[in-house]
C-alpha cells in the first residue's frame, strides 16, 4: 500500500509537534518510549489490551453469577438485569461527550485515568453492594462503572476506527496492524468476559459470601482523536446511516442480554451442571475472539471487512467495496436467528435421544453465534466511515454507540420481565424478532445504497 | 414421523411419543371420545353411622359420561371410570363399604357399559432430611423421616358447586409433635365442562375429559430446616405391568417458565385413562419462577397391597387387590427455593381419560416467528433473484489502484 506509507512518513515528518504536544515528551527516547520502536508499541498495545481485559471482565461479571445474585440478593431477573441496565444509562450521555471530555477537558492521559478510575471505583462499589447487601448500592456501582466503562475503553480502542488524522494511531500501526490493533482490542475485551465467566463461579463457590470484584490494569496511552463531538450534526445523518444505526441496536440487543441470561438458560432448559453452562456461554465470546482476530487479518485479501486508513481521497471505495461490507452484515444477521432457531429446535430431539448421548449441539451453535457477531462487528463499524463525512464521524460513532447503550438498557430489562414472566421461549422468539429487524435493516440499507448508487459516491 | 422442522438439518428419529412442531400446530387439545364439551355435576353422597362422605362428580358428554369418585375414607383416593352410555349412574352401599371387606359396596351401573376403570391412592406423605444427602443413597432427596400415613388423617371437606370445586383440608389424627397444629394437607379438586388453562402456574390445559387435583401443604412445621416434602402414589396395575411413566420434553415453557417437560402416567388399555403433572413444585402462593421447585418422580415399582394405607373405596369397586404399582414424588432441592421460605407447597397434576392434552405453541409466538423469519427470507430471495435476473451495467469505471 504504497499510498498508506507515502501519508504515513508525511505524518512522521509532523511527528515533532504531534510529540510536542504530550505533555513533557523529550526529543530523545529511550526505546519503550519511543513510538517508532516496535517494543514501544507492544507495551502500548499490551496496555490497551489490559484496559480492555479488565474492563469486560468487570462488564460480565453479572453474566457468571446470576443464580448466586439472584439468590442471595433476593432479585428476579428483571431486577437482575437492571445491573446491565444501569451500566448502559450513562453510555447514552457520555459516548456522545466522553470523547470530547477526553479530548478537550481532560486531555488524554487524565481523561484515561480518570474514566478507568471510575471503572475500577464503580466495581468496587458494586461487590461492596454484595457484601452489605444493599442492592441499590450495586446498581449505583454499575452506574458509576458505565461512566467510565465506555469513554475509556471504547475511546481509547475505538480511536483506530476514527479518521486517520490522527498521527499516534497511523503512525505507530501502519496498514495491517493497525487491523490487528482493532481485532486485538475487541478480542481482549472478549478474552476478559470468557475468563470472567469460567472463573467467577468457581471463584464464588471458593469465597462463599463476597461476589468477586477484580481491579484491573489501566493506563493505556491513547490514540488522539482529531473531532470535536457537535450534536448538531445529527440532524444531517442520513438515511443510511439511520438504517446502520438500527442494525446496531438491534443485533447488539440481542446478543448482549442473551449472554447475560445465558449461563442459567443453559442450567434450565438443557440440565447442564453451572460449570458447564459458564463454558458454554463463553464458547460464545470465544468465537467472537476468534472471529474479531481472524477476519480482521483476512481482509486484507478478501476485503471483508477493511479497516485500514479511512482517508477518502487516497481510497476510492467503488461499489465493489459497498457491496462486500454489506455481506457481512446480511450474513450474520441471517445467522444469528437460525443459529437461535436451530439451537432451540435442534436440540431438542439430541437430549431425547437419550441422556447417554452427550453430544449436544449447544456448543456448535453459541460459536456460530460468535462468529457471526464478529463478522458484523467487524463489517458495521467501518460501514459508517464510508456512510459519513470526515467531519461528522465522532459525532456518528458517539451517537451510534450511546444509542447502541440505550437499546441495550431498554432491552435487558424488557428481557429480564418477558422472561420471568413468560419463559424461555418467548423471550427466544424476542431476541429473533429483534435480530430479524436488524436484518430488514440491512436489506433496506442494501437497497438504498443500490438506488442511490450513482450519487453515493 | 418426525420430519417438518428438522427436515433441513437432516431426518431425525423420534422417541414413539409424538412432540413435533407440526403437531404442536395442529393437535388440538381433544378428549376421550372427541367430547369438547361436558355438563359436569358434583354431589357428596353422605352415609353411614358416623356420617363419611364420598364427592361424586360426573361428566356427561354426547355418548360418554365420566365418573370420578374422590373419597377421604383412609387414605385420599380416586375411582376413575369412563362408560360408554349418558345414562350410566354410581351405586353405593353403605353397610358394605364400612365393612371390614368392602367388595361390591360402589359400582357403576350398567356394569358392561364400562369403558375404563382404574383408581389412584395418595398414601403417605413423606419427608426428608436434605442436609443428610449421599451420592450413592437411594434416597438422592436426603434422610427420610419417618412418613406420615395419610389414612390417619381426619379431613372436612368443603364443596363449592358455582366453580366445580371441592377441597378436602386435613390433618393427622393423632399429632404428638403438633407439626400440623397450624397447617393442613389439602387436596382441592376441579372439574371442568370444556378446555382452558387456569391463569396461575403450571397452567395445564385441561379439557372436558378432565379434572385437576391441586395438593398443597400449608403451615405444617418441618422436622427440619431444610425438610423436602413428598408423595406417595399408588395406582391400580394394569395386569401384565405397571403403566408407564413418560416424559414429554418440549421447547415450549410460555405456560410456566423454565419447565420443559411434562410428565403423563398413561394406564395403557384404550380408552386410556392418564395422569398429567408438570414437573414442578411452588413454595409461594404467589407461584412464579422464583418460587419453582423440581419435582422428581421415581418410577413405579410393584408393591404389595399390604405394605401400603388400605383404600376401602378400591376394593370396593375393583376388589381385593394384591399388588399395586406406586411412585413418589419429591419436590424441591437442597438448595434454592424450598418448603421452609414460607411453609407451603403447591403441586397440581390432571387426571382424565382419552387423549392427554397436549400444549400448543401459541399463537403469538406463531406469527412473531413467522413474521420474524419471513419476511427477511423473503426479502432477502426477491432480492437475490432481481439481481440475478437484471442486466448488469458494464461499469467503465476503474480503481486508481
Amino acid at each position: 500500500m504504497e499510498e498508506e506509507d507515502e501519508e504515513a512518513r508525511a505524518l512522521l515528518g509532523d511527528r515533532p509537534e504531534g510529540d510536542s504536544a504530550v505533555r513533557g515528551a523529550p526529543r530523545a527516547l529511550p526505546a519503550l518510549c519511543d513510538p517508532s520502536h516496535l517494543a514501544h508499541r507492544l507495551v502500548v498495545l499490551l496496555l490497551m489490551c489490559f484496559l480492555g481485559f479488565g474492563s469486560y471482565f468487570c462488564y460480565d461479571s453479572p453474566a457468571a453469577l446470576q443464580t448466586q445474585v439472584k439468590r442471595d440478593m433476593q432479585v428476579n431477573t428483571t431486577k437482575f438485569m437492571l445491573l446491565y441496565a444501569w451500566y448502559s444509562w450513562p453510555n447514552v450521555v457520555l459516548c456522545l461527550l466522553g470523547g470530547f471530555l477526553i479530548d478537550r477537558i481532560f486531555g488524554i492521559r487524565w481523561g484515561t485515568v480518570i474514566f478507568s478510575s471510575f471503572v475500577c471505583v464503580g466495581q468496587v462499589i458494586f461487590a461492596l453492594g454484595g457484601i452489605v447487601n444493599a442492592f441499590w448500592l450495586m446498581e449505583f456501582g454499575r452506574f458509576v462503572f458505565g461512566c467510565g466503562f465506555s469513554s475509556s475503553t471504547f475511546r481509547i480502542g475505538g480511536e483506530s476506527l476514527a479518521v486517520a488524522q490522527n498521527t499516534y494511531a497511523v503512525s505507530w500501526f501502519k496498514g495491517k496492524e493497525l487491523n490487528l490493533v482493532f481485532g486485538l482490542q475487541l478480542s481482549m475485551a472478549r478474552i476478559g468476559s470468557t475468563v470472567n465467566m469460567n472463573l467467577m463461579g468457581w471463584l464464588y463457590t471458593k469465597i462463599e459470601t463476597s461476589l468477586g470484584s477484580a481491579g484491573h490494569l489501566t493506563l493505556g496511552v491513547t490514540l488522539m482523536i482529531g473531532e470535536v463531538v457537535k450534536l448538531t450534526d445529527i440532524k444531517d445523518f442520513s438515511l443510511p446511516l439511520w438504517l446502520i444505526f438500527l442494525i446496531c441496536v438491534c443485533y447488539y440487543a440481542a446478543v448482549f442480554p442473551f449472554i447475560g441470561l445465558g449461563k442459567v438458560f443453559f442450567i434450565e432448559k438443557f440440565g447442564f451442571s453451572p460449570q458447564s453452562a459458564s463454558a458454554i456461554n463463553s464458547l460464545l465470546v470465544v468465537a467472537m475472539l476468534c472471529g474479531l482476530l481472524l477476519i480482521p487479518v483476512l481482509s486484507g485479501q478478501y476485503r471483508v471487512c477493511h479497516i485500514s486508513s479511512h482517508v477518502p481521497s487516497i481510497r476510492t471505495p467503488g461499489g465493489q467495496n459497498w457491496e462486500e461490507h454489506h455481506l457481512g452484515p446480511v450474513c450474520s444477521s441471517y445467522h444469528s436467528p437460525v443459529p437461535h432457531d436451530a439451537g432451540l429446535h435442534l436440540l431438542e430431539p439430541m437430549d431425547r435421544y437419550g441422556k447417554s448421548h452427550t453430544v449436544s449441539f449447544c456448543p456448535a451453535v453459541q460459536c456460530l453465534l460468535g462468529l457471526s457477531y464478529s463478522l458484523l462487528a467487524c463489517a458495521l463499524w467501518p460501514m459508517v466511515a464510508f456512510v459519513v463525512p470526515e467531519h461528522q464521524l465522532g459525532t456518528a460513532y458517539g451517537f451510534m454507540q450511546s444509542i447502541q447503550n440505550l437499546g441495550l438498557a431498554v432491552i435487558s430489562i424488557l428481557a429480564g420481565m418477558i422472561l420471568d414472566s413468560r419463559g424461555y421461549l418467548l423471550l427466544e422468539v424476542f431476541f429473533i424478532a429483534c435480530v430479524s429487524l436488524s436484518l430488514l435493516a440491512v436489506v433496506g440499507l442494501y437497497l438504498v445504497n443500490r438506488a442511490r448508487d450513482s450519487t453515493l459516491k | 414421523m418426525c420430519r417438518c422442522w428438522e427436515l433441513y438439518w437432516g431426518w431425525v428419529p423420534c422417541a414413539p411419543t409424538p412432540w413435533l412442531l407440526l403437531s404442536l400446530v395442529c393437535a388440538a387439545p381433544f378428549g376421550l371420545l372427541g367430547e369438547e364439551t361436558r355438563k359436569v355435576s358434583m354431589e357428596v353422597i353422605s352415609g353411614g353411622p358416623n356420617p363419611q362422605n364420598l364427592l361424586h362428580i360426573w361428566a356427561v358428554g354426547t355418548n360418554s359420561t365420566l365418573h370420578y369418585v374422590w373419597s377421604t375414607l383412609g387414605p385420599p383416593a380416586v375411582v376413575l371410570v369412563a362408560t360408554n352410555t349418558t345414562q350410566s349412574v354410581l351405586s353405593v352401599n353403605w353397610s358394605l363399604l364400612l365393612s371390614p371387606d368392602p367388595d361390591g359396596g360402589l359400582m357403576v351401573l350398567p356394569k358392561d357399559s364400562i369403558q375404563f376403570s382404574s383408581a389412584l391412592v395418595f398414601t403417605r406423605l413423606l419427608e426428608f432430611d436434605s442436609t443428610k444427602v449421599s451420592e450413592w443413597a437411594a434416597q438422592p432427596s436426603g434422610k427420610p423421616y419417618p412418613p406420615y400415613s395419610l389414612a390417619e388423617f381426619s379431613w372436612n371437606s368443603s364443596l363449592d358447586q358455582a366453580t366445580l370445586s371441592a377441597a378436602f383440608q386435613g390433618h393427622p389424627v393423632d399429632d404428638p409433635s403438633g407439626a400440623f397444629a397450624n397447617g393442613s394437607l389439602a387436596f382441592k379438586v376441579k372439574a371442568f365442562s370444556g378446555s382452558g388453562r387456569p391463569a396461575q402456574p403450571p397452567r395445564l390445559l385441561h379439557s372436558a375429559d378432565t379434572c385437576q387435583l391441586e395438593v398443597a401443604l400449608v403451615g405444617a412445621s418441618p422436622r427440619g430446616n431444610h425438610s423436602l416434602f413428598g408423595l406417595e402414589v399408588a395406582t391400580l396395575d394394569t395386569g401384565l405391568s405397571c403403566p408407564p411413566m413418560k416424559e414429554l420434553r418440549s421447547i415450549d415453557d410460555e405456560y410456566a417458565p423454565a419447565v420443559f417437560q411434562l410428565d403423563q402416567l398413561l394406564w395403557d388399555s384404550s380408552p386410556s385413562g392418564f395422569m398429567q403433572w408438570r414437573p414442578v413444585a411452588f413454595s409461594q402462593k404467589q407461584r412464579s419462577r422464583e418460587s419453582a421447585l423440581p419435582c422428581q418422580a421415581s418410577s413405579l415399582n410393584y408393591t404389595l397391597a399390604h405394605l401400603l394405607p388400605r383404600s376401602p373405596v378400591v376394593q370396593a369397586f375393583f376388589g381385593s387387590q394384591k399388588n399395586f404399582c406406586a411412585f413418589t414424588l419429591t419436590f424441591g432441592a437442597p438448595t434454592g427455593p424450598g418448603y421452609w421460605d414460607q411453609h407451603y407447597l403447591s403441586w397440581s397434576m390432571l387426571l382424565g381419560v382419552g387423549v392427554p392434552p397436549v400444549d400448543v405453541l401459541s399463537p403469538l409466538v406463531l406469527g412473531i416467528m413467522a413474521v420474524a423469519l419471513g419476511t427477511p427470507g423473503l426479502l432477502l430471495l426477491g432480492g437475490g433473484l432481481f439481481l440475478l435476473l437484471r442486466h448488469k451495467p458494464y461499469s467503465e469505471y476503474q480503481s486508481i489502484n
